[in-house]
């Protein structure tokens, strides 16, 4: 199981965000380039559609392949009052060759992204990982050279942390809390449910920026 | 890693593998004073696709293996033999087949038996039987050379061993003979340093002379 949630931001505000996330985390960012590939069962196979996601870690000197299932959200009167989505994941690293075998196994493209910027791992109650990334679609099959973000000027901003079925209520409390750190920068919310970018942003960064992080938000 | 060489016990025309065969295998390694260390065991399952429409099966791979062995145990191995493909993933890959409902497990067969130390060898001899079953299938058995890990290098060392190996089953006069056909690995996308993908890949081609071995009985008798 994971806890997600999702923002938006402009990409003039991103430097003053790494600064905020410097402080908050404690830690150095690290590049992101994942290559993601995400395919579907083809018209006859199985008896109700599915779904999987193929990772490449563009970022390594080998590229590394991650395979990730994402499950329903959690239901019930409980899920629609935590702002926070918790939904079913399993991930397993994969050798080169996942994506000849979903292929031969009659999975096919479905649609593919890059994604490119920074993470933060650290732990606040919880492990929690915060990604900063543009999307970008390829214009040819596979093309990751010849990647155009999907929203010009805006990325995407996404904190996640893994949960279990006994302590997702403190997973959902950790995310919760870190997130209000973020609010005059952008507004997390679950996933489909954006609220788009935040008025205080703009002032936010330029406090940010003129003294580094120094100033308490 | 070390590398190893999978053995598949060949049952002469018009007889089959039992119990008596695996016993007099295991006195054999015995005899040439394998020292018994311990169980083993490797699980290989065959997947089937589930289909809306049965008269679509064709366009879907019926040789979908998936294969959990004892030295990797955070490990699970897939391979397609028709294509020629060998995946290596984390354990947790079954429970996302499982998710995906697209392939489901037909049928489990478990590998199991006792492992032996015979100097810089060490040797597993197994019994193929299908999972909550005693049904045996067949007989298996590892040869696997400590030292080296290249398959080119070892190559005249592991033909000498098996030499001597099938020279002291052969006095026992049983009524078939351990078989030793490599796949080709390269067509694989693996070279001749040896891993656990390469042993994924003979255990997928020892199953296909099995299931042959098995079909044949069975049509010698029809």
């Amino acid at each position: 199981m994971e806890c997600v949630v999702q923002g938006i931001i402009e990409t003039q505000y991103v430097e003053a965000l790494e600064i905020l996330l410097q402080g908050l985390c404690g830690v150095h960012r690290q590049r992101l380039g994942v290559h993601e590939i995400c395919l579907k069962s083809g018209p006859n196979l199985g008896f109700v559609a599915s779904e999987v996601r193929l990772l490449c870690d563009i970022e390594q000197a080998e590229p590394t392949w991650t395979v990730k299932h994402v499950g329903g959200a959690m239901r019930g009167a409980g899920a629609e009052q935590i702002s926070v989505l918790v939904r079913s994941m399993v991930e397993s690293k994969a050798s080169k060759n996942v994506l000849r075998l979903f292929y031969a196994l009659g999975y096919k493209l479905d649609y593919e992204l890059l994604r490119v910027g920074f993470t933060f791992h650290f732990h606040r109650g919880a492990p929690i990982t915060v990604t900063v990334s543009s999307v970008n679609k390829m214009l040819k099959l596979h093309a990751t050279d010849e990647a155009v973000p999907v929203t010009p000027g805006i990325q995407l901003v996404e904190v996640t942390a893994p949960a279990t079925s006994e302590n997702y209520n403190e997973v959902v409390a950790a995310v919760s809390s870190f997130c209000e750190y973020l609010a005059p920068l952008l507004h997390l919310s679950k996933p489909g449910a954006s609220t788009g970018v935040v008025p205080t942003a703009a002032a936010a960064a330029a406090s940010l920026m003129s003294d580094g992080g120094g100033t308490t938000l | 890693m070390p590398l190893k060489w999978v053995l598949n016990w060949q049952p002469n025309a018009g007889s089959t593998v039992n119990s008596q065969i695996l016993n007099e295998v295991s006195q054999c390694v015995e005899s040439i004073n394998g020292v018994k260390e311990g169980r083993w065991k490797a699980t290989l399952t065959f997947y089937k696709p589930m289909l809306r429409d049965q008269a679509l099966a064709a366009d879907f791979p019926r040789d979908f293996l998936g294969i959990s062995l004892p030295e990797q145990p955070n490990k699970y191995y897939f391979i397609l033999r028709g294509h020629k493909i060998v995946l290596e993933a984390d354990s947790s890959i079954q429970l996302i087949m499982e998710k995906l409902q697209s392939y489901k497990s037909r049928v489990a067969l478990n590998f199991e038996g006792f492992q032996y130390q015979l100097g810089d060898f060490q040797l597993r001899v197994g019994k193929v039987v299908p999972t909550h079953s005693e049904n045996l299938r067949g007989i298996v058995m590892e040869v696997e050379y400590l030292p080296i890990s290249s398959l080119e290098k070892s190559r005249q060392i592991m033909d000498e061993f098996v030499d001597i190996w099938q020279d002291t089953v052969s006095k026992r006069s049983l009524p078939g003979h351990f078989l030793h056909i490599e796949p080709n690995f390269s067509d694989y996308g693996l070279a001749d340093h040896y891993t656990s993908q390469h042993t994924a890949v003979q255990y997928a081609h020892v199953m296909a002379q099995l299931i042959a071995s098995v079909q044949a009985g069975q049509a010698a008798r029809n």
